[in-house]
């Protein structure tokens, strides 16, 4: 099953500017764990030692989002993730 | 009532339709209050200056340095040492003497965000760092005003209105996300358009005029010249205005 999914220039540093991609899982986990095999640069970025997506970033799911911000949460194939910093200056 | 004077001075505004001598004399009773006078603060204190909103108060407890001129266009090389609300308030009195430009040199703390506000008619969010922003959501809610709310990185910008009780807040986007505090990388050009969005949506909302961000989170991509929208959903367990937290 695969998942579009989109990044903000912000990532491009660690993705060699490729910022659209597709991957393959069945939950927000899945997706992201295949995303950064395809970027190793991203898994100390974006992931815990847990595994799990850091708090200082955030994903949209099909545009909009999602409550509870769950890593479990279930992905259909073709859905669209969108991952984001939390960005916070001024 | 507008002057003779404000009716010359804001005569192309007053010709957008729904505006008029009506929405003039809206901007002309109400009293912002502007959390930053950095990057976003500038551009939405120059132009909701300029457009004639009656009251400015603009909260910064810092002072102006050379390493803020990059961004900072309210503040000038004859400024640096300065408190930022010194040096806000001479520019914007020098654009427009027939406003009010009310400052406060203190921190933003929990403690006194609320009389800070006072009776401010919408919070504007510039600030430079999440938890102040989120005291600020907390005190829009408090009071039920708007807070409109804009952050900048790099090349990247977000904006997003807050109608509290109404709209998702800020803590239902970010959930208390935190941030470690680091000097953020920036450049002038990108607080520029995200405080004029702020600017903007400050005098839809005043004026009462087409829609407001709401409910969505533009997102500014400079570097792909591209913007996008997130719809955000109420989460009915925000710590904040969620109807759960209510009930309790």
């Amino acid at each position: 099953m695969s998942v579009n999914i989109e990044m903000s220039s912000f990532f491009g540093l660690y993705t060699n500017n490729v910022l659209i991609t597709k991957v393959e899982g069945k939950t927000v986990r899945e997706c992201l764990h295949n995303l950064v095999k395809q970027f190793p640069k991203l898994e100390r970025l974006i992931l815990d030692q847990d595994g799990n997506l850091r708090r200082t970033y955030d994903y949209f799911i099909n545009g909009q989002s999602v409550y509870p911000k769950d890593m479990n949460r279930p992905l259909k194939d073709s859905d669209k993730l969108n991952l984001l910093y939390v960005i916070h200056g001024g | 009532m507008l002057t003779k004077e404000e009716l010359q001075r804001y005569d192309r505004q007053m010709l957008i339709y729904g505006f008029g001598e009506a929405g003039q004399e809206k901007l002309k009773k109400a009293k912002v209050f502007l959390a930053g006078a950095g990057g976003l603060g500038s551009p939405v204190a120059f132009y909701l200056a300029a457009a004639g909103v009656g009251t400015l108060r603009i909260a910064d407890h810092d002072k102006v340095e050379l390493s803020n001129l990059n961004r900072q266009i309210l503040h000038w090389e004859e400024n640096i040492g300065q408190r930022k609300t010194d040096s806000a308030a001479d520019k914007l009195k020098r654009l427009n003497a027939n406003i009010k430009i009310e400052t406060i040199s203190e921190t933003i703390t929990e403690a006194n965000v609320l009389k800070l506000v006072g009776d401010a008619d919408l919070i504007v969010d510039a600030m430079d760092n999440l938890p102040t922003r989120y005291l600020l959501n907390k005190a829009a809610f408090a009071k039920g005003i708007p807070f409109c709310h804009g952050a900048v990185y790099g090349f990247e910008g977000r904006a997003m209105t807050v109608l509290p009780g109404k709209t998702a807040c800020l803590n239902c986007l970010y959930h208390g996300a935190s941030v470690p505090k680091e000097k953020f990388p920036v450049i002038g050009v990108t607080p520029a358009v995200i405080g004029c969005i702020q600017a903007t949506e400050v005098i839809k909302y005043i004026v009462g005029l087409g829609e407001l961000l709401t409910d969505r989170l533009l997102n500014y991509d400079a570097l792909q010249m591209k913007f996008s929208e997130f719809k955000v959903n109420r989460d009915p367990n925000c710590e904040v205005c969620g109807d759960k937290r209510k009930k309790r």
